[in-house]
């Protein structure tokens, strides 16, 4: 390592799976990034993410930090946005809910009460058509089925690492992935046997949500010591080096 | 057998002496061959590293004279099998060997192109990595189901080199998100002398001299898997955004700012599916066709259905 990481690829994942990841891969060495596992044993410390920016609150006046959420069809991210991210800030203060958006942002943990929770810690907010979020629908259903291929496969170590702490139920993210996909056909009728299900995932998801509420609400704001990454797009001197 | 192997040395032997211009008596070496490797039980290497020396002072050839054994050529240069070469390169791929004769086997490249290597497990010969660089000496040339390749034998030598071997421009497609739009994007100005991108009217080489206008993006293109560093000039920014240089300018004189340009362009590309057609040669993706992606195909999401339903 000599100072200047590589850049962090944006992984795609639904909110279904992204907010059932507790568990932190610790970094090896000092400042080098931290990872969060998904249930799928992907490891992701940077997410692109297309959705509904339905809310925006500055969690307290004047404390200049907002609390946003976005939803896709399988449930909702959780975000903060404050003046450490200003690019994403700038154009957050221009987009008023509901609205379709792409998020590019850096996965955040914290933990409550011994346990660990994810958010989304945005670089950049765009507001978007709905051919992109379709789009985005698309490729991360194709990712995510990639995943649980790799997972019945125990591929790697990753994935070992993720039947061991999470031994997920395959089926019910597939069924996920399934809910996704129907949500392109305007026809809804392919899904109608598997709707109880469905049904039930929702009661669990919201019953989750309302969790997370309860135990955001808690000091919000210690979240905010921010640490500081670097990559290597913010220390471009690649200009002046040569062109 | 014996004789076999020995002779087969001899003409390696031979070869090697006649490229750099010297007669040298086989039937002498074939002799020496014998008694080492067969009557003193020295390992081959050994046997022949010895030969050599022997030669080498008997013929007073010039130290400098052998350390260029094997002309050191362009991967361009490969046309003819049986040549004994050297080439800097850097290793672009390994393959699964198939065979347990061979140790690895994969793709090399330099400036110029790109060609196949073969280290046969005989060699012994040590292990090369994906991506980094290595000067190959005295390698020999072949040409296998009409493709031109290299094989690393015993007479091999594989140095690892602190050089970055540049590979040639390839042509990609890529599709995938714009997740960022880097410093220096937007209206820019270059340096008239050296068309580098100019910082607060002073460039990096030239100090303050006169610049002009260019529209210009770096950005990141990410597919989830990888991420490209793509340039996008005047006209690929025209064809997404309807913006060009005289637009640009427009915006400028409106706003009183020149960042307006680059909050507009980040507006309408950040987050945005791009498929861009270009090419690679060193960090950046120089882009010469990009158009937004279009809608999906509903076919592949029926199939994708049916997949899960399985």
């Amino acid at each position: 390592m000599n100072g200047v990481r590589r850049r962090e690829v944006a992984k795609r994942i639904f909110a279904y799976e992204f907010n059932r990841s507790t568990h932190r891969i610790k970094p090896e060495e000092d400042k080098a990034p931290v990872y969060v596992l998904t249930p799928l044993g992907m490891r992701c410390n940077r997410v692109f993410v297309v959705g509904a920016l339905l809310d925006k609150d500055e969690i307290k006046p004047d404390s200049g930090i907002w609390r946003i959420r976005v939803a896709d069809p399988t449930g909702a991210f959780f975000g903060y946005v404050s003046r450490f991210q200003p690019d994403a800030l700038e154009s957050l203060m221009e987009i008023e809910p509901p609205e379709l958006v792409a998020i590019v942002a850096k996965v955040r943990v914290f933990e409550r009460d011994g346990k660990l929770f994810v958010s989304l810690r945005p670089e950049s907010i765009s507001v978007v058509d709905s051919e992109t979020r379709d789009y985005w629908i698309y490729e991360t259903a194709l990712k995510t089925l990639e995943r649980i291929k790799r997972m019945e496969l125990k591929k790697d170590e990753d994935c070992k690492l993720a039947w061991q702490i999470y031994s997920p139920n395959l089926n019910e993210f597939k069924q996920i992935v399934r809910q996704a996909l129907a949500s392109l056909k305007e026809e809804f009728e392919l899904i109608e046997e598997s709707e109880e299900e469905i049904e039930e995932l929702k009661e669990r998801r919201e019953m989750e949500e309302k969790e997370f509420d309860k135990i955001k609400e808690k000091n919000e704001l210690e979240e905010f010591e921010e640490d500081f990454e670097f990559e290597e797009e913010e220390w471009d001197l690649s200009d002046i080096l040569s062109e | 057998m014996k004789e076999e192997r020995v002779k087969q040395l001899t003409n390696q032997i031979v070869e090697l002496f006649r490229r750099s211009g010297y007669d040298v008596d086989a039937k002498e070496i074939s002799k020496r061959l014998m008694l080492l490797i067969y009557e003193f039980k020295v390992p081959e290497s050994e046997a022949i590293k010895t030969v050599k020396n022997w030669l080498i002072k008997e013929l007073e050839i010039p130290k400098e004279r052998l350390a260029v054994e094997s002309p050191l050529v362009k991967i361009a240069d490969i046309t003819k099998p049986g040549q004994w070469i050297s080439l800097k390169a850097k290793v672009v791929q390994l393959w699964d060997s198939s065979s347990p004769n061979v140790s690895q086997v994969g793709l090399i490249g330099d400036e110029t192109g790109i060609i196949k290597f073969v280290i046969w497990a005989k060699s012994g010969k040590g292990e090369v990595e994906e991506g980094k660089s290595y000067l190959f000496r005295n390698v020999v040339t072949d040409s296998f189901q009409g493709r031109m390749q290299i094989n690393v034998n015993r007479n091999s030598e594989i140095i690892e080199i602190d050089e970055d071997i540049q590979l040639p421009p390839r042509e990609i497609e890529v599709v995938g998100a714009l997740v960022a739009i880097q410093q220096n994007s937007g209206l820019i100005q270059r340096c008239k002398l050296c068309r580098r991108v100019m910082t607060k009217g002073i460039c990096p080489i030239h100090g303050k001299v006169e610049g002009y206008d260019d529209l210009r993006i770096k950005g990141v293109l990410d597919d989830g898997e990888n991420f490209y560093e793509i340039i996008l000039n005047e006209e690929n920014i025209k064809a997404l955004t309807g913006i060009d240089l005289e637009k640009a300018k427009q915006i400028v004189a409106e706003r009183l700012d020149r960042n307006a340009v680059l909050s507009e362009l980040k507006s309408k590309l950040l987050g945005r599916y791009l498929k861009v057609r270009g090419t690679k040669g060193g960090r950046y993706l120089i882009v010469s066709d990009v158009e937004f992606l279009k809608g999906i195909d509903k076919a592949e999401v029926e199939k994708l259905i049916e997949e899960v339903a399985a």
